[in-house]
């Protein structure tokens, strides 16, 4: 049975991504990913531990451009492009697990709701709806303020704030999937609620799941730049939106900095832009309706 | 399959936008070209109507606008330009020079003090300032204790004040008090200040103008906004040439800088080393870097307690050891902070009090000296029992290792870059450090919640103040109650000399209590002053035609220690468009595709969203 199993998920995946392939733009946005996580996790090798170090920092302070320091020095006289390599780990860390965390709650919460129905579902939902409208990024600010400075912080702070969406998409999918008659039967034979919820409603949310995780990335990726610029993001870890935030605060703005202040912006855009550009492509596989022009 | 609502898209393009719009508006404030009458009312040196305006970029809210509770520094400044004090101190020397008084005289045995009122200040409602005034302030200062808040330390040993008649002020003292001549409070009005029901809540901040009797009369607040001061035409000292001064508020040290630059605002203080760097260059601009007031230290838990004996927060108990806080500053290298965090723009920190007190400074020579040494630090902590253990991390005798929390301010870019060296150092010794950078470092400072923290004061030509902050009479009565202390030192030899100190008359044999005083701050190890950075600032000098500096060679313009610089500052004849230097115009060459690019990846995000809207169900 397992050897039927794998082969027909063997299929699954291959027709997966004979369908991804032809999508160019997906294709752009995966390499470039690919690309900037090899660089992500090859930074320990590539450039060396030390280049976080200020006591051991080579160059002197807001050095331009030069070959030793392709892309200039900070304050600290650190090389910028060693930091923008490990800005990455961080960025990309930061944005996958706030992702997995908001699109794990909100899955939680939209199949529990969808499920069970009744007064359970209008409680969540109301909950749901009450996140919904509030200002997300005002929420984080809030969030991240009052607890302390730390990588976590930030992204417990994004994943709170963010799943509602998740919630309301995975609610509804569930009720479509659970009026199907072959969960009816599952039930006549004697199913659970787990039952249901494990074997047959989870594998039918999963691509939507999946699509709204990787969407969900690239919206994480900028709400955490987007706070540590503000500087609520931990002053100790090196990241792009902490590099932002530095060059501001050494001046680099005002005294025409410039290699201090756009790698760092232009690498966001460009992860959130791959993010986006996957989630896309993703989306469409999975919803033949929506690819079909495609 | 149902897809997501095209809410989220939004977000996204939200989200792009928030981080595009800062570095857009950053950009914007740089790069934009210079046009020196500016479009606000407030703003630029010249003005439509003929009025002279000088803008002040200020970042520090003011705490207070009643002189009873106000300890900011741009409160305390603010207070300096509208109330006169007793005497004041001279711009070329920091001597002391009549302010409200003229004249004083102590009796020979030292104890009363008699201050003769000038008759030629009036306050600005046109009422006279009498001595009466000067006894009210001081009497409402002895007797209630919310008016004692900000400035206690000076009347605590003040026994009676009287005023015979209007041009004669009488002090009597319990016992001596070197202080009498540098008594650095605000002198206010009788008869706006008797209505006053709750010191400790009434904030001066509802009626304008506000009666005052210095150079400037504060016309307009707003919280964190500005404030509005116009010269008081009355003075005795003679009227500021400006026709107003107005402090704005710039939370961001570059918009600051960048307004300057376009000649909104007509001085900037703090600057950073980039900024000052770039300023250097630029037309117009006129940066002044000068000793400081200040000086930065570190601070060590010594254990809070408050005078009722109870022991409070949650000081990690290895730092009692005075053997650890020797091996932590043993770690520090001073003159690498000067280089590289301050680059050259401060002193490398030796006692308390900054060299530019020549009188009372002190420096730690010969054995006493906590010199920059890791081996020391290393055989220190060795000694003492703090071993490392197979993780190359020290752990005290009861196992608990050495890891330490540090306060830090997390507006203060030094603070941060700090912290990151005293990581690594300590962390070569084996001791784990945590920067903790808050917005509000008081709640936990005030609980004792705290191990080390960053530290600093500004110091005026008479020292008292800042030493008074070390003695165990700052202690809170209770755990609950917030004392003046800083750092819950409370040492009785401190005491003592700080004590005979105060009752010095003679200058040559105070000033060398006061060293002694420092020495023995030193070497209780509590704090260690790691520099005293330097006051960098700029200004326009098609604005400000002449202004004066304190000390007058060489000194700073900003937090001076009396009203000499706004006072004596001349506007310059007239202000013509102040031209930009090259290098934003480069700034925008990369930073307008930086932003494009950002702006781009939300437009994307929005189209690719829209054109699939009709797909979805």
């Amino acid at each position: 049975m397992t050897s039927l199993t794998w082969t027909r998920r063997r299929a699954s995946v291959a027709r997966f991504w004979r369908r991804y392939r032809r999508r160019r733009a997906g294709l752009y946005g995966l390499g470039a990913l690919v690309l900037i996580a090899l660089a992500a996790l090859a930074a320990p090798l590539l450039v060396g531990g030390d280049v976080q170090s200020v006591t051991h920092a080579p160059g002197t302070a807001l050095e331009p451009p030069s070959r030793e320091f392709p892309l200039g020095t900070d304050q600290f006289g650190r090389s910028l492009s060693g930091l923008l390599l490990w800005g990455a780990r961080v960025s990309l860390a930061v944005g996958l697990l706030a992702a997995a965390l908001s699109v794990a709650i909100g899955t939680l919460i939209g199949v529990l709701a969808g499920h069970y129905g009744g007064w359970f579902a209008t409680v969540a939902m109301r909950v749901t709806d009450w996140f919904l409208v509030m200002p997300s990024l005002v929420l984080a600010i809030v969030l991240a303020t009052v607890m302390s400075r730390s990588m976590w912080t930030v992204i417990l702070a994004i994943g709170i704030t963010s799943w509602p969406t998740t919630a309301r998409l995975v609610r509804a999918q569930t009720i479509a999937v659970e009026s199907r008659p072959y969960i009816e039967r599952a039930k006549a034979l004697g199913g659970g609620h787990r039952h249901v919820m494990t074997r047959h409603v989870l594998p039918n949310v999963m691509p939507l799941v999946l699509s709204q995780t990787t969407l969900c990335i690239s919206t994480a990726i900028l709400t955490e730049a987007t706070l540590a610029f503000l500087g609520l993001g931990d002053p100790t870890v090196v990241s792009w939106g902490g590099m932002l935030q530095d060059a501001r605060e050494t001046g680099a703005v005002s005294s025409g900095h410039w290699w201090y202040l756009a790698p760092p912006g232009i690498a966001i855009a460009v992860v959130a832009l791959a993010f986006t550009l996957c989630g896309r492509a993703v989306e469409s596989v999975l919803n033949p309706r929506l690819g079909a022009g495609r | 399959m149902v897809i997501m609502a095209p809410h989220r898209s939004l977000r996204l393009l939200l989200a792009t936008g928030t981080v595009a719009a800062s570095l857009l508006t950053t950009a914007l404030a740089a790069g934009s070209p210079a046009r020196a009458v500016a479009a606000d009312g407030a703003a630029g040196a010249d003005e439509g109507d003929g009025k002279t305006v000088l803008t002040v970029a200020v970042s520090q809210s003011v705490d207070s606008l009643s002189p009873f509770l106000a300890q900011r520094l741009v409160s305390t400044s603010l207070h300096r330009l509208t109330y006169e004090y007793l005497t004041n101190y001279d711009a070329k020397d920091a001597r002391t020079i009549p302010g409200l008084a003229t004249a004083w005289k102590p009796s020979p045995d030292k104890l009363t003090w008699t201050y003769t009122i000038r008759d030629d200040s009036t306050w600005s409602d046109g009422k006279p300032a009498t001595a009466e005034d000067a006894a009210w302030t001081f009497t409402k200062m002895m007797t209630d204790e919310n008016a004692a808040t900000a400035n206690g330390s000076f009347t605590a040993n003040f026994e009676k004040v009287t005023a015979p008649d209007a041009r004669t002020l009488v002090i009597k003292l319990k016992k001596p008090q070197a202080t009498m001549t540098a008594l650095d409070v605000p002198i206010v009005p009788k008869h706006v200040w008797e209505k006053v029901g709750d010191f400790s809540k009434f904030n001066n901040d509802k009626q304008f103008p506000i009666v005052g009797n210095g150079p400037f009369v504060i016309t307009d607040y707003k919280v964190d906004q500005y404030v509005r001061l116009e010269p008081n035409k009355t003075f005795w000292r003679g009227a500021p040439a400006f026709d107003e001064l107005v402090l704005r508020y710039y939370k961001d040290g570059d918009a600051a800088v960048a307004a300057l630059r376009k000649g909104e605002v007509s001085f900037v203080p703090n600057l950073t080393p980039a900024q000052a760097a770039s300023l250097k260059s630029a037309e117009n601009i006129k940066v002044n870097d000068a000793p400081g007031r200040r000086f930065f230290a570190l601070a060590t838990n010594p254990g809070a307690r408050s005078k009722d004996g109870k022991k409070f927060g949650s000081g990690h108990p290895a730092l009692l050891d005075p053997a650890v806080r020797r091996a932590l500053f043993h770690a520090v290298d001073r003159k690498t902070i000067v280089d590289k965090v301050f680059q050259g723009h401060a002193v490398e920190g030796e006692g308390y009090i900054p060299p530019r007190f020549g009188t009372y400074f002190w420096k730690p020579e010969g054995a006493q000296k906590i010199d920059y040494s890791p081996a020391r630090a290393g055989q220190l902590l060795d000694k003492a029992g703090y071993r490392k253990n197979g993780s190359g991390k020290r752990v005290g005798k009861d196992g608990r290792p050495l890891d330490f929390r540090i306060l830090c301010h997390a507006t203060d870019p030094n603070d941060k870059a700090v912290g990151k060296y005293l990581q690594e150092w300590w962390g070569e010794l084996g001791i784990g450090l945590k920067v903790d950078c808050l917005d509000n470092v008081s709640d936990p400072w005030l609980k004792g919640d705290y191990d080390l923290a960053f530290d600093g004061w500004s110091v005026n030509p008479d020292p008292d103040f800042v030493l008074s902050i070390h003695t165990c009479g700052a202690l809170p009565a209770t755990p609950k109650d917030t004392g003046a202390t800083d750092n819950f030192i409370c040492d009785k030899q401190y005491d003592e000399l700080y004590a005979a100190q105060a009752v010095e008359y003679d200058p040559a044999a105070r000033a060398g209590l006061v060293k002694r005083l420092q020495s023995r701050l030193y070497d209780t190890g509590y704090m260690n002053v790691m520099a005293y950075p330097n006051a960098v600032e700029a200004y326009r000098t098609d604005h400000i035609a002449s202004i004066t500096t304190m000390p007058a060679a060489g000194g700073n313009i900003y937090g001076q220690d009396g009203y000499w610089s706004w006072w004596s500052a001349k506007p310059a004849a007239e202000a013509d468009g102040g031209g930009d230097s090259g290098s934003p115009a480069r700034l925008w060459l990369v930073l307008g595709p930086a932003a494009l690019v950002l702006l781009a990846a939300g437009v994307f995000a929005a189209v690719r969203r829209r054109t699939t809207a009709d797909d979805r169900e």
